[in-house]
Order: structure tokens, then sequence, then C-alpha cells
């Protein structure tokens, strides 16, 4: 069964997110020489008017045909009968992930009485307690081979179920003007407005990031409507950016307001985008003997 | 089934006689070529191959969708392929029903259904368009259009639409229209690709 999503998800608040620098091109490989090279980043323009969309008819043998078509289903419609529901079997998979996790808690307990009986005894008095203390060793060293066991498993059946989304941050402030919102209407026509408070106005000149959307979004064309307010633009200053976000990823839509020019409005927004490359890199972090 | 509008052809028109008027005739022509060269541009490719692509739109759009009817979007060659397919879904939950239109891999048309369309969904397992329209030309449909220069109109995928007295099979509907002879329906069995029935509509 599917994991139910939210469609069009907008974050609760506008919110300083932090954590988005773990997804930015390139913030990875700044802490980790070893992390896989940053995604590709894409320019997008934002354009002054919506791009034009081909307009395809869909369909047409059943719109033709409506009255046949809602007369057979009239036909068809069935009236649901009461009975006992039946429950449907849990996956095995969540019964052993739990068994997994309780026989690593007992190796941790295990490991935790080892290691206070090593310290109540002080000292070694013999080549026998390093023996032993080899074993226990090793004993921790099963118990964190069967935790990346286990990791394993939760990355192999869940790895890969990244869902096709959208996410869009703000980042820069206009330095000839003051803004004091920011609406984004997605593709359906809904419009999500961000009135920036003082301190995002201040953390967004320090160079923070504003997340104003994360959410699911249709894998196709999308057009993203960005609308400015503030003291040049009274009525509202619209452009228009045109995605293809791809099926069963992450795409970061960065909308860069630091080079907005009062005159130009809206299409002087630096507007780039990436993937969000979500796969689980695996680190084998141990020394070489 | 004698209601159900079977001249309707890949573009939307009504299916006129050849022997139109001389206006008719120009209209066809300046028609043409938007709709056959731009079908040209792209990749045919079986119905069943856009399932998945539309299927994760669905999702999305809800996570209760299902699919219930799928349509030619663009002429069906003879090997059972389009460069564009239909795939309508319907959600229970949001009593709506919203159709994709894939060609090429990509989705170039999503948009709400206006007309209320509750139907059941199709069954999970099903012929693709090229295994139903063999079966179809194989039984009637290849010497229709040799004997009243007809041609192949549309492949419909839908579940009780056409079969009254099966109404849970899922069935392939392919009509062959012709400007001198009642179309020609072939019911195809979705779930073996054997034809159930044929008819004059």
């Amino acid at each position: 069964m599917l994991q139910r999503p939210v469609r069009h998800r907008p974050v609760p608040r506008p919110l300083l997110a932090v954590a988005l620098a773990a997804l930015l091109p390139g913030a990875a490989r700044a802490t980790d020489p070893a992390a896989p090279s940053a995604p590709a980043v894409t320019e997008v323009k934002v354009e002054r008017t919506r791009p034009p969309r081909e307009r395809l008819a869909t369909l047409r043998f059943l719109k033709e045909n409506r009255a046949f078509f809602r007369a057979r289903l009239d036909q068809l419609h069935q009236t649901p009968q009461r009975g006992r529901g039946e429950a449907t079997a849990i996956d095995p998979r969540f019964l052993a992930y739990q068994r997994m996790l309780a026989e690593v808690g007992a190796a941790r307990d295990s490991a935790a009485g080892i290691d206070q009986e090593r310290q109540g005894r002080g000292l070694f008095a013999s080549i026998n307690d390093l023996g032993r203390l080899e074993s226990q060793l090793d004993q921790v060293e099963r118990m964190l081979a069967d935790q990346r066991a286990r990791l394993g498993v939760l990355q192999g059946d869940f790895n890969g179920l990244q869902r096709t989304a959208l996410a869009i941050v703000l980042s820069g402030y206009p330095r000839a003007a003051v803004l004091s919102t920011v609406s984004i209407t997605l593709e359906g026509g809904r419009t999500l407005a961000v009135p920036l408070s003082a301190g995002q106005v201040e953390s967004l000149q320090r160079g923070a990031m504003l997340q104003v959307f994360h959410g699911l979004v249709e894998p196709r064309s999308q057009v993203v409507e960005v609308t400015l307010a503030g003291d040049r633009w009274p009525q509202g200053d619209s452009g228009f950016v045109a995605l293809e976000p791809p099926r069963d990823r992450l795409t970061l839509l960065r909308l860069n307001l630091s080079a907005l020019e009062p005159a130009a409005g809206a299409p002087s927004i630096v507007a780039s985008t990436w993937l969000h490359d979500a796969e689980l890199k695996t680190h084998d972090a141990r020394p070489e003997p | 089934m004698s209601h159900v509008k079977a001249g309707i052809d890949r573009r939307g028109r009504a299916a006129a006689p050849i022997a139109g008027s001389a206006l008719a005739a120009a209209l066809w022509l300046a028609a043409l070529p938007a709709g056959v060269a731009g079908a040209r541009d792209h990749s045919p490719f079986p119905a069943g191959a856009g399932v998945d692509g539309s299927a994760a739109a669905a999702r999305i759009w809800a996570p209760d969708a299902f699919l219930v009817y799928v349509e030619n979007d663009e002429d069906v060659d003879d090997h059972g392929s389009a460069s564009r397919w239909g795939y309508l879904y319907f959600s229970p939950s949001l009593q709506k029903s919203r159709v994709y239109s894939l060609r090429d891999g990509a989705i170039v048309v999503a948009e709400d259904l206006e007309m209320k369309f509750e139907a059941p969904p199709l069954a999970a397992e099903w012929v693709d368009s090229d295994a139903a329209l063999a079966a179809a030309d194989e039984r009637a449909g290849r010497a229709f259009c040799r004997e009243h220069h007809g041609r192949l109109s549309q492949m419909l995928l839908s579940r009780g639409m056409f079969e009254s007295d099966d109404p849970d099979a899922t069935t392939w509907t392919v009509i062959y229209t012709s400007p001198h002879a009642a179309s020609l329906f072939v019911l195809v069995d979705a779930a073996h690709g054997a034809v159930r029935r044929t008819w004059r509509g």
C-alpha cells in the first residue's frame, strides 16, 4: 500500500531551513571530501508572461459519447453491501524490522554489561583478561555489523520511494527595494503567500534560505508564478518559471532575490533548479586492519 | 450500441463521405497536416507503456485513484501503437475523474474530467493494444477495411461499458469506420486477448 501523500503540502509556516544546507548543491562536498559530486544546477529564466502550452484534445470519443457512457455507468452502479470486513495481513517486513531491532537491542544490553564489568575490574591482571577483552570487542563489532545489516535492509526496502516533489526556496534579498511578500502560485492555481518578517529579511540578507514550499507535484510540465509585493510593487509584480519535475525525484527551485531590480521586477530574479540525490551512500568508515 | 457515435475519427471530426463539398475537402486538407505531422514527430507506443507514467501522477493527485478507461488520443497504427494515449483515473474520495494524456513518455495533458465518471477499476492485468488489435483484425477488422474501404478509428479499454452480459470484464473495444458502411465494433477480452463478439452500428 502506498504511503498517503499530501498534495501541494506547504510547510506550516515559512521556515528558515537550516537543514536545507544539506540539499544544496555542493554542500555535502564541502564537509565531506568523499561525498559524491554535486548535482547539476540549471539556471531557468523567469519570464514576464506565462509560457504558452500546447493545447491537445484528449478522450474525444468518451466526451463525444458521454450520454452513452453515463447510461452504462448508471446500469453498472452498485450499492455497497453490508458485510464483515477482513483485516489484511501485516507486511512481514515490518515484523522483521521489529525483531531485528530487538536483537540489536539485546546485543547492546550485553555490550553495556560488558562495559560495566570492564570498568569494575580496573586493571587487566593477566593475559587471559586480554583475551576476554578481544572477544568482547568482537561482540561489539558483531553488534555494529547487525546494525549495518538492519539499516541495509531498511534502505533496500524504502530507498527509491521518493515521490515526485518540488521544493521552492528563497535566497538573497534585494538591495534597492523593500520586499514584503512573495507569493507562489502553483500549477492548478493554488497560491501560497509568504509575508517576510523582519527576522526572515535579516536572515536572507545574511545568506540564509527560506523554504516556501515543499510538496508533491505531478510529474509533468509545471509553471510556477512568482509574485512580489513591496514598496516598489504595491500592486504586485509577477514572473513565470517553467519546470519539468522528473518522476519520483525531488526537484528544488531556488529563487535568488539578491539581483532583483526594482524596474525589471520579477523577471530579474535569478532562478535555478537541481535534483536532489536521495540515494543513500554507504560509507564503511572502519580503518583497515 | 447503435447510439455510440462511431463515426468520430481521431481528430474529433465526424466522418464525412469522401465526395463532400469542395469547401469541406479544403478544410480537411488544411487541418490534416497539423494533426498527422504532429503525430509523426513522436514515437508510437502500445497503451500499456503509458500506464506507469500516468499512475505516478494520478497517485499524487489522489492516493486512492485507479485507472478506469484508456483511449487512443492519436491514430493507432497497424501494430496497435499510437503516439498519444489518454488514461482516465477516478478517485472515490474526491469523487472526481482526471485524465492524463501521454506522449513520448511525458504527460502533455492533465485535466479534470468535467463529467462525473464513476467507473469501476480496470483489471490489474490486461493484454496490450497490439495483441488486442491483432485479434480484432484477424477476426473481422481486416476484412471490413478491405470490403468497405474502412479504417481503424478507435481503441478503448474499459470495464463493463460494452458488455452487458459480463459487466465485470475488462475489454478492448476496437472500432473500425467506413464512409460507406456502418461501423464495425470488435470486443476483445482484455484478460485473454480473445474476441468476444462483433457488431455493426
